[in-house]
């Protein structure tokens, strides 16, 4: 019985004990364990998996998937970073730049910018074509002059009273549509996803005439492509006290951890603490700091329980991403299923 | 995903260069399937896995926004 525990923890914890972490490689594979049944069973991992959404705001989304390996869970969130495809600006026509910003670095600035538009109703630009065609290429245009404001008082120095337009905004983009993007796109607004990304200062005399093209692209090219700001998981934790923590231990106890971990109970006018909440610890390993505690409380994270937290730049909302992510690693499988099948085995 | 198929011995993967997008990849079974089996099915129960996880996710932002619309109201 103590056995069949033992394997128990070895199987679905993964333990952190005091000067290292045990337990951490995925091990349940046919064979591994006498007694268990290990072979995959779509069955079993149907009944056994769920998904529950713990919040969204703010383009954050939070969420829970229980029961899958950790390889297709950290493939998500790599196929998140990297190859979820966005639009983003690629080529940057320099007209006139008389601004200080070098022409090199005002480009890289506006590459970086997001642009709210569905990448899915564009295609992937032919390799080799300079023009760009109107399925595959957005055009902006950032035309903007500063100039001298000749009723600012005398003796002011506020610039934003001497100067008209010294300060480039991404809302002075404006898209300029090609060949029949009108009528494709009837009522699409495009434009950047932030209106108030400082681009550029300038003084007068100094303008700034670009015209940018804006690709599709993934994130493995450049970062600029990536959709998320970022995409995140970790393993819910679950503490176990060994043994009941009473009076003076139970305050040491809760200060080791995240304010609402532990709480205290007055049972029969003794102060005894419990496990509360056990996920909203980032286990800072406190605990093993007091000589009397460390051997009381066990520190694990459970192996098939991930909290991922997404959160997206403005482009697409973070759901709609998870599932572009979740249906690209379907066209993936899908590609080498049909080269299997195009190529003759010998 | 190949791995959890009872028939395969070995399964493994390195990276030849990593400059190249190559990878290599070895399957080796127990002496009674083919090796491209064992890698076909794994292929076929990771797109499995992906719809089921597809279907689960969507349900639960379904089941979510509802939930919340109801609060709201």
């Amino acid at each position: 019985m103590a056995a069949r525990r033992g394997t128990d923890e070895m199987r679905e914890r993964v333990v952190l004990g005091e000067f290292g972490v045990r337990n951490v490689h995925t091990t349940d594979f046919p064979g591994n364990y006498p007694g268990y049944d290990d072979a995959w069973d779509q069955q079993r991992f149907e009944e056994e998996f769920r998904v529950d959404v713990v919040g969204e705001e703010d383009g954050v989304l939070e969420f829970d998937m229980v029961g899958i390996d950790a390889a297709i869970a950290n493939a998500f969130r790599r196929i998140l970073l990297a190859e979820v495809p966005t639009m983003a600006v690629e080529k940057v026509f320099v007209y006139n730049n008389t601004s200080i910003v070098q022409d090199e670095i005002l480009a890289h600035r506006l590459g970086l910018i997001p642009i709210r538009a569905d990448p899915r109703l564009f295609e992937y630009r032919n390799q080799g074509d300079e023009e760009g065609t109107e399925i595959d290429t957005l055009q902006f245009q950032l035309k903007i002059k500063c100039s001298r404001n000749p009723q600012a008082a005398k003796e002011s120095s506020d610039p934003n009273e001497l100067y008209f337009n010294h300060k480039v905004y991404s809302k002075h983009m404006t898209w300029v549509p090609l060949g029949n993007q009108t009528d494709l796109f009837p009522d699409a607004d495009f434009r950047p996803v932030h209106d108030d990304i400082l681009i550029a200062l300038l003084r007068p005399g100094q303008e700034i005439d670009v015209l940018m093209h804006c690709v599709k692209g993934i994130g493995k090219d450049h970062a600029k492509f990536s959709p998320v700001a970022t995409a995140s998981y970790r393993l819910l934790p679950d503490i176990t006290l060994l043994q009941p923590i009473e009076d003076e231990a139970a305050e040491t106890l809760q200060k080791c951890f995240s304010p609402g971990v532990i709480e205290i109970q007055n049972i029969k006018g003794k102060k005894v603490a419990r496990v509360a909440n056990a996920r909203l610890d980032t286990f800072s390993r406190e605990v093993f700091r007091h000589e009397g505690l460390k051997n009381l409380v066990r520190l694990a994270r459970v192996r098939n329980h991930y909290i991922f937290s997404v959160e997206s730049t403005g482009i697409l909302p973070p759901d709609v991403l998870v599932s572009e992510a979740i249906k690209i690693l379907m066209g993936k499988c899908q590609r080498f299923l049909n080269e299997l099948d195009s190529v003759p085995m010998e | 995903m190949v791995m959890k198929n009872p028939d395969v011995e070995f399964c493994g993967y390195c990276i030849t260069h990593p400059s190249e997008s190559k990878i290599n990849f070895r399957i080796q079974t127990r002496g009674s399937l083919p090796a491209v089996e064992p890698f076909r099915k794994g292929l076929n129960d990771l797109m499995g896995v992906c719809q089921h996880v597809l279907s689960t996710f969507e349900k639960s932002m379904k089941e979510y926004r509802a939930q919340r619309e109801e609060e709201m109201q």
